[in-house]
């Protein structure tokens, strides 16, 4: 993400014509816009549209891209909008309906070698935090998103939702507050 | 532990409900050196605050066993399938716009259409001709055995007949 000349000389060659260059572009990108969408979104199915639209989005506005700004964020934004857009669809369907896959996810990536009861305990946690995302407001679940699953700081969280950083600041502090509250509620009904 | 220094006792005065809001910002390394310093002194005196930094820095650590979705197979030809289709700079307002536009355009047709009909029909036509045209389109005007014909002559036998 930090190699924005890159991102720049494949832009201007698009820019001169080369229309091809964009798929350059896509498969740099393909995977980060494709997990945004989909932790924003909560299946598969509908990431995959949403992550389509945004590549396509960005074809045709590209011409009006301007390389004063960084492509990624650019990008970004247009996942995040369209993800935001995508809100008024069944939410989060898949990611229950495939609970199971959710909970084997994080069994795998559980570091070491842990215990049968830590196992469990790190799945019941794992699906809890996935429920309580589903459950956070699109603008919070951006903010957190955007921060902990996608790695960019308060600055570039900022430039992708076109906020300041205080409000960055702000929003990633209550989406975690709300997240704590909204996990010890899961579990207790479990 | 507790604070050695008056500097450290001074910064360990700030208020919790300071602190709290500083959390997020420590663990994700957006603090200046400053408000960290001062942060980690009222750290180090509150137990309230010290068990709230865990569970948030609980959270943060669960973030990185979440799963991290590749891009299905396939996904940058089907994209660039969907991108050739449709030129750059395409809007798809454009064509919403357009269609609407067309939309108008014909209703209006249809309006000024049946106004102008309605006041030519009334106005325009002599009245003679409004009737000889509906003269016309009457089903009387069929004949269904003219003379001449087999018909015609069967017609014509059995009016005769009746006649006597």
């Amino acid at each position: 993400m930090k190699d924005s000349t890159d991102d720049l000389q494949i832009i201007s060659k698009f820019k001169e014509g080369e229309r091809l260059a964009f798929e350059d572009l896509i498969l740099k990108y393909q995977d980060k816009i494709y997990n945004l969408c989909r932790h924003m979104l909560g299946n598969a199915h509908d990431a995959e549209d949403a992550a389509q639209d945004t590549f396509i989005k960005a074809y045709q506005n590209l011409n009006n891209f301007k390389p004063n700004a960084s492509f990624y964020t650019w990008l970004y934004r247009i996942a995040v909008n369209t993800c935001l857009d995508y809100k008024k669809r069944p939410f989060f369907e898949s990611i229950f309906k495939h609970s199971a896959e959710t909970e084997e996810s994080f069994q795998e990536r559980a570091s070491g070698e842990p215990s049968p009861e830590k196992l469990y305990e790190n799945k019941l946690l794992g699906v809890a935090l996935y429920k309580s995302l589903a459950r956070l407001s699109p603008k919070l679940r951006a903010a957190i998103i955007l921060k902990e699953i996608e790695g960019l700081s308060y600055e570039e969280v900022a430039e992708v939702l076109d906020v300041s950083s205080g409000t960055v600041k702000s929003r990633i502090s209550r989406a975690r507050e709300e997240l704590k509250r909204l996990m010890k509620e899961i579990r207790e009904q479990n | 532990l507790k604070p050695q220094s008056f500097k450290q006792q001074k910064e360990a005065k700030m208020r919790c409900s300071k602190a709290r809001k500083l959390i997020s910002p420590y663990i994700d390394g957006e603090l200046t050196e400053s408000e960290k310093r001062e942060f980690e002194a009222h750290l180090r005196v509150c137990k309230g605050c010290w068990s709230e930094i865990e569970e948030t820095h609980g959270l943060h650590q669960l973030f990185e066993n979440t799963e991290i979705f590749s891009a299905p197979f396939g996904f940058h030809s089907r994209v660039m399938a969907n991108v050739n289709a449709k030129k750059p700079g395409w809007s798809p307002m454009i064509p919403v716009r357009v269609r609407l536009l067309e939309a108008v355009m014909v209703l209006l047709l249809i309006v000024v259409g049946a106004i102008s009909g309605s006041f030519l029909g009334k106005g325009l036509l002599p009245e003679r001709a409004g009737n000889g045209l509906t003269a016309s389109l009457h089903l009387d005007v069929f004949n269904s055995a003219p003379p001449g014909t087999l018909g015609g002559a069967y017609l014509a036998m059995t009016e005769v007949k009746d006649e006597k």
